[in-house]
């Protein structure tokens, strides 16, 4: 909120400009929801329309970058109320991907925008229930050293050392995929994977409490000294943004800089009985990909232990989207299902996240084909080079 | 018509919509509206009373019929990417978002034709035909959002008008529903037909004021073997305009002559980095596509003339995915080009070829005299320019400045042999300056033909063909 304007979300609508001098809202800036050089820099071009996973799905305006850009104006100079049906709507429904930031020649922070929307949006107990006590559960730190125990063996004991590297746990990960940060351990010398880290902070900044979520990066930052790793794109994006690049580092980034080799192919039994190197996919991680650049290091890993192949939609959201898998469970699925079947005609072994919530969400979403008889696993990518095995250099 | 006589859509109205396409597909609530209260042209904005996204000819013919018994305006919408406020519902009433009619119907490499819903995406045309061995041709730079409908009811133009022609070339047939409700279908898979007027070519342009197209029938041609493209900098526009037009005096007819002056090419290397010329005035982007031998001696003797008439560098792609990357960054020069400046007002004039450096020193002239900033880019080849006026509008009178420029750009363009709209139509944007530029007589013609196919005057008021509102 800029100076002066404590609180106008109150204030009265303003009349409604006369046709057609009206410039729908660019440029008005009355709440201080938004940071106007962001909001005005958009043109509405609509060139981020084909890449929004919830424009592909509606062909609708209102669910593309560039509707919820417009909608967010008439927010900002009052001209809707934050109850807004619409209003509230898109702002839940959009996955929050930023592939709209990849293709836009403007240069549009859709992101942060949206960080802003939500922080305003659903403040005061307006968002989605489930959204405030995810925020509220992962903030606290003795329930994820407690989901931690209960499958222990990625964490390591001792005080915080300043001279290695970290590796971050994650509240997903800790939990669901322990063998995921035991094998990042694995393939970081000489890491540590504290039990005593908090969470990233990443999901209450990308659900209307940005404040709390930079708080809690930072808070890490303190906690762990020195360079993190994280098997996670998401906390990725958001970490690295409070703490620099430098200090966050996500796997496979720090694998490609390391100059990683693995001991050798990753070979399966082929249908004719003979050996043949195992077929992988990627899924990318949204906020890997768009929000850090991140993508042709995963790839690069890959193909040195299987045959690779992508997939047209690699870079598209899986439905993932952080808490969105659990807050829109059927808007989730909607997204995913055209990736499942790209994925069995792909013909793969194996579908690799860099993302523990993409990760999920693919296994979950295989789980009906691999009933009915499919084959193809989705696995982390820190799982499978671990298998590779590292070659001294 | 005025616009006191428009019938109101009333509960009554909104519910027969909701009849027709299904409840989901009817907009009325005040954010879903706003939010198809903009296309891409700057300083324009109206809110419709409902938005309606039809999944069929049927349902569109239905809400014609509706419309036009209730005296409620209609604006056929494709994906909004329009340039001239065509899109805009500034009587209010029903937008009609045609996007749900998303197939690709058929391609036939017999028959060197494909037929698509209205509401594919140009880019979308392009990949099924290429999956084929076959292109598309029409190649305008918003293609991989903008809608096949949305560019057959602009004409739309693009990078490869010289050589290739612009869509009205490839239009073989439409399905069009009239505001009266009833379906036709013009032309058709075939080559000669001359068979009554020409209402294909009458629609193809008539950026939804005759009738709402909802199918096409375009014409492929087979893919060309290779296509290569090469960059010429020069000191100015002027100069780079006096290389086109030896070019072609060379007699070499290239898929592609595309320029930039100095600040289209900052803007479009902050974005696509592609290690572009910073320093130079002009960059002048030429290509071209067919049997190999003939490109790479094509490109050779464009290289030739280019430094001949005093290019400061040239350079080539090495391989076909530089040239892509080349024909993407110029594409996205309108877009790239908001870095500037929160606003953007691009303009289209055309002139004909001789008279391009001629046309780009009264744009400067011009520019000075108004105390505005203009970045200019353009289809070099085909005498289509794009000056782009880049403002703050929180600087006092700036708009009203740029306003005034406009209207001199396009009293130059005039007097130089050229009109007002290359290929992004004349819409609510351009409707007072188009009869400086068709005469009272054709003016009357318009309005005339407008009527007898729209005779209550529902379909998209206030563009061609009826009055300002």
């Amino acid at each position: 909120m800029r100076e002066g304007d404590e609180d106008v979300s109150e204030l009265p609508i303003v009349p409604q400009v006369p046709r057609p001098v009206d410039a729908g809202d660019h440029g008005v800036h009355r709440r201080g929801i938004f940071d106007p050089e962001l909001l005005d820099r958009c043109i509405s071009c609509g060139f981020c329309l084909p890449v929004c996973p919830t424009y592909a799905l509606d062909k609708d305006e209102q669910s593309s970058p560039r509707g919820r850009i417009t909608l967010m104006r008439a927010l900002e100079s009052g001209r809707l109320e934050p109850d807004d049906p619409t209003l509230q709507h898109e702002a839940s429904y959009c996955l929050g991907c930023r592939a709209c930031e990849t293709v836009c020649p403007a240069g549009v922070e859709y992101g942060p925008m949206l960080e802003q929307w939500r922080d305003h949006q659903w403040r005061a107990g307006h968002g989605p229930a489930l959204a405030r006590w995810l925020r509220w559960a992962v903030a606290r730190r003795r329930m994820l050293q407690l989901s931690g125990l209960v499958r222990r063996f990625a964490r390591t004991r001792g005080p915080v050392r300043d001279d290695v590297a970290h590796v971050m746990l994650g509240c997903a990960e800790r939990a669901l995929f322990p063998a995921v940060s035991q094998a990042a351990r694995a393939l970081v010398p000489g890491a540590d994977a504290p039990a005593d880290q908090g969470c990233c902070g990443a999901l209450h900044a990308h659900n209307g409490d940005s404040a709390g979520g930079r708080e809690m990066a930072l808070r890490l930052g303190r906690d762990l000294p020195g360079t993190i790793v994280t098997t996670s794109g998401g906390c990725a994006a958001h970490v690295a943004e409070h703490l620099g690049r430098d200090r966050l580092v996500e796997i496979s980034d720090y694998l490609v800089r390391t100059g990683w080799k693995p001991a050798g192919r990753l070979m399966t039994k082929g249908a004719d009985g003979r050996p043949r190197p195992i077929r992988v996919t990627l899924q990318d991680s949204c906020h890997l990909r768009n929000g850090l650049g991140v993508h042709r290091q995963p790839r690069e890993l890959l193909e040195q232990i299987a045959e690779y192949v992508e997939l047209p939609s690699a870079a598209s959201c899986c439905g993932a989207a952080g808490s969105y898998s659990i807050l829109r469970p059927r808007d989730s699925k909607r997204v995913l299902a055209p990736k499942l079947d790209e994925i069995m005609a792909a013909e793969v072994d194996y579908v690799v996240a860099v993302n523990p919530g993409c990760l999920l969400q693919l296994k979950q979403g295989l789980l009906p084909r691999r009933a009915r008889g499919a084959k193809v696993k989705a696995v982390h990518l820190v799982e499978l080079l671990v298998r590779a095995g590292s070659r001294a250099e | 018509m005025s616009t006191a006589d428009w019938g109101v859509v009333d509960d009554e109205v909104v519910g027969r919509l909701r009849d027709i396409v299904g409840p989901e597909h009817v907009k009325v609530d005040d954010g879903a509206v706003a939010a198809f209260a903009r296309d891409a042209t700057p300083l324009y904005a109206a809110r419709p009373d409902v938005v309606v996204m039809p999944g069929s000819a049927a349902e569109v013919a239905e809400i014609l019929r509706l419309a036009t018994r209730a005296r409620v305006p209609v604006v056929p919408r494709g994906a909004g990417s329009n340039l001239a406020a065509g899109t805009l519902a500034e009587a209010g009433g029903i937008v009609l978002v045609l996007t749900r009619m998303d197939q690709i119907v058929e391609v036939n490499a017999d028959e060197l034709l494909a037929v698509v819903q209205t509401g594919v995406t140009t880019a979308e045309l392009a990949a099924a035909a290429a999956a084929d061995g076959l292109l598309y041709a029409p190649d305008p730079g918003s293609k991989t959002v903008s809608t096949v409908g949305g560019n057959v009811a602009t004409c739309a133009g693009g990078l490869r008008g010289l050589k290739y022609g612009v869509t009205r070339n490839y239009v073989l047939g439409l399905e069009a529903v009239l505001p009266t409700g009833e379906i036709i279908r013009t032309g058709g898979r075939l080559w000669k037909d001359v068979a009554g007027y020409d209402l294909t070519r009458l629609l193809t342009g008539s950026e939804g004021t005759l009738a709402v197209i909802t199918e096409v029938t375009v014409a492929l041609v087979p893919m060309p073997a290779t296509s290569r493209t090469g960059v010429a900098y020069f000191d100015s526009l002027a100069t780079a305009g006096r290389a086109v037009a030896q070019v072609i005096a060379d007699g070499v007819v290239p898929a592609t002559l595309e320029f930039l002056d100095n600040k289209c090419i900052n803007a479009v290397e902050d974005f696509a980095g592609l290690g572009l010329d910073r320093t130079a005035g002009a960059l002048l982007l030429f290509g071209d596509d067919g049997a190999p031998d003939v490109v790479e001696q094509n490109l050779e003797r464009m290289a030739r003339t280019c430094e001949k008439q005093g290019a400061s560098g040239v350079t080539m792609a090495r391989e076909v995915a530089e040239s892509e990357a080349l024909l993407a960054a110029r594409r996205c020069a309108l877009p790239a080009l908001a870095r500037l400046a929160p606003v953007t007002v691009l303009e289209d004039v055309g002139v004909p070829r001789p008279r391009i450096a001629d046309m780009v020193a009264r744009i400067d002239d011009i520019a000075e005299r108004h105390g505005i900033s203009v970045a200019t880019f353009g289809h070099a080849g085909d005498g289509n320019l794009h000056p782009t006026a880049v403002l703050d509008p929180s600087d006092g009178d700036a708009a009203e400045r740029t306003k005034a420029a406009i209207g001199a750009i396009f009293s130059a363009a005039i007097e130089l042999g050229g009109t007002i709209t290359g290929e992004h139509g004349v819409g609510a944007a351009k409707l007072p300056w188009l009869q400086d530029r068709l005469g009272a007589e054709q003016m009357a013609l318009l309005s005339r033909i407008k009527t007898a196919f729209d005779p209550a005057g529902i379909l998209n008021p206030g563009k061609t063909g009826s009055q300002e509102l």
